[in-house]
């Protein structure tokens, strides 16, 4: 249970790292990237994942299929 | 390479201001200029000169105009008159510039990329690739009469609905939505910049190694994309 953001649509625009309550996501080489092992969804922090919640592209981080 | 040559336009724009002004050649008129702008014939030196700084270069050549005269010819150079002077448009065919992005850029005197994204008079478009940043049109946003738009700046979107890359000075939050909705990404400068320094910047981008979404609105193959894909996901 994690999200990933898609890197052919992430802009850098690095909004969703400071609200990530896990501190799962940092800057990678390329775009942004979520630590899969830390990320919770933020399954019992908030109703809604926040870093979907601020990012300013459509369908830029998704669940990934485990 | 705007910094030490004067533009075709901007020299167009001295000679038309030069006629505006009674007994005044071309010549006169390039000596108080060189000496309001201290030698550095450029846009923005050219956009920053007033009418006191005007009236006092050359030994006060213009001393005895009329503030009205004056201004006329100040708004000729500075390309804020009712008759503007637009840059050349060059024709362009689909696929003639390999590995290239079409960007506009909203701008209010076709020299600066300086244009408020609801109130800019055109919007200049063009196909850039790192070897060639050609402006193949302009945009006038003007709605024309007779035709009734429900959404000003949706009308605005669409009318560069083919460009994927923005350059405004100012947007509002809901017309952002409807530009991303055309699927163009918006960029906001922090200040209004010479369309030039725009181009040879987002150039210099291309050439090197463009962010993934530029890559993607440029249309570069996914396998090529992700160079750094295994790096990148980690």
């Amino acid at each position: 249970m994690a999200l990933y953001i898609v890197e052919a649509d992430c802009i850098s625009c690095g909004d969703c790292e400071p609200v990530c309550p896990t501190q799962s996501i940092t800057e990678g080489p390329v775009v942004f990237k979520i630590d899969k092992r830390t990320c919770t969804e933020c399954e019992g922090d908030f109703d809604v994942p926040q870093c979907v919640k601020v990012c300013p592209i459509d369908n830029c981080i998704l669940p990934l299929e485990a | 390479m705007s910094q030490n040559v004067c533009s075709r336009e901007l020299a167009l724009r001295i000679a038309l201001a030069a006629r505006a002004l009674p007994d005044t050649d071309a010549k006169r008129l390039l000596s108080v200029l060189a000496e309001c702008t201290h030698a550095v014939m450029t846009e923005s030196a050219v956009a920053s000169i007033c009418l006191d700084e005007f009236k006092q270069a050359n030994d006060g050549f213009f001393g005895g105009y009329s503030d009205q005269c004056l201004l006329n010819a100040l708004s000729i150079l500075k390309n804020t008159a009712a008759d503007k002077v637009m840059p050349a448009i060059k024709a362009y065919q689909e696929g003639e510039l390999p590995n290239s992005v079409r960007m506009a850029c909203a701008s209010d005197d076709a020299i600066h990329a300086n244009g408020q994204f609801a109130t800019c008079p055109w919007f200049m478009v063009y196909q850039v690739n790192a070897e060639e940043a050609r402006l193949i049109d302009i945009r006038h946003t003007e709605i024309p009469e007779g035709l009734w738009v429900q959404d000003k700046n949706s009308y605005r979107a669409e009318l560069i609905q083919d460009c994927k890359v923005l350059y405004v000075v100012s947007v509002g939050g809901p017309a952002v939505a409807k530009i991303v909705k055309q699927g163009i990404h918006p960029i906001k400068l922090d200040e209004p910049q010479s369309l030039v320094d725009i181009l040879s910047e987002l150039q210099a981008v291309i050439a090197d190694s463009p962010p993934p979404w530029l890559a993607k609105a440029m249309g570069v193959d996914a396998s090529e994309r992700f160079k750094f894909d295994r790096l990148a996901t980690g």
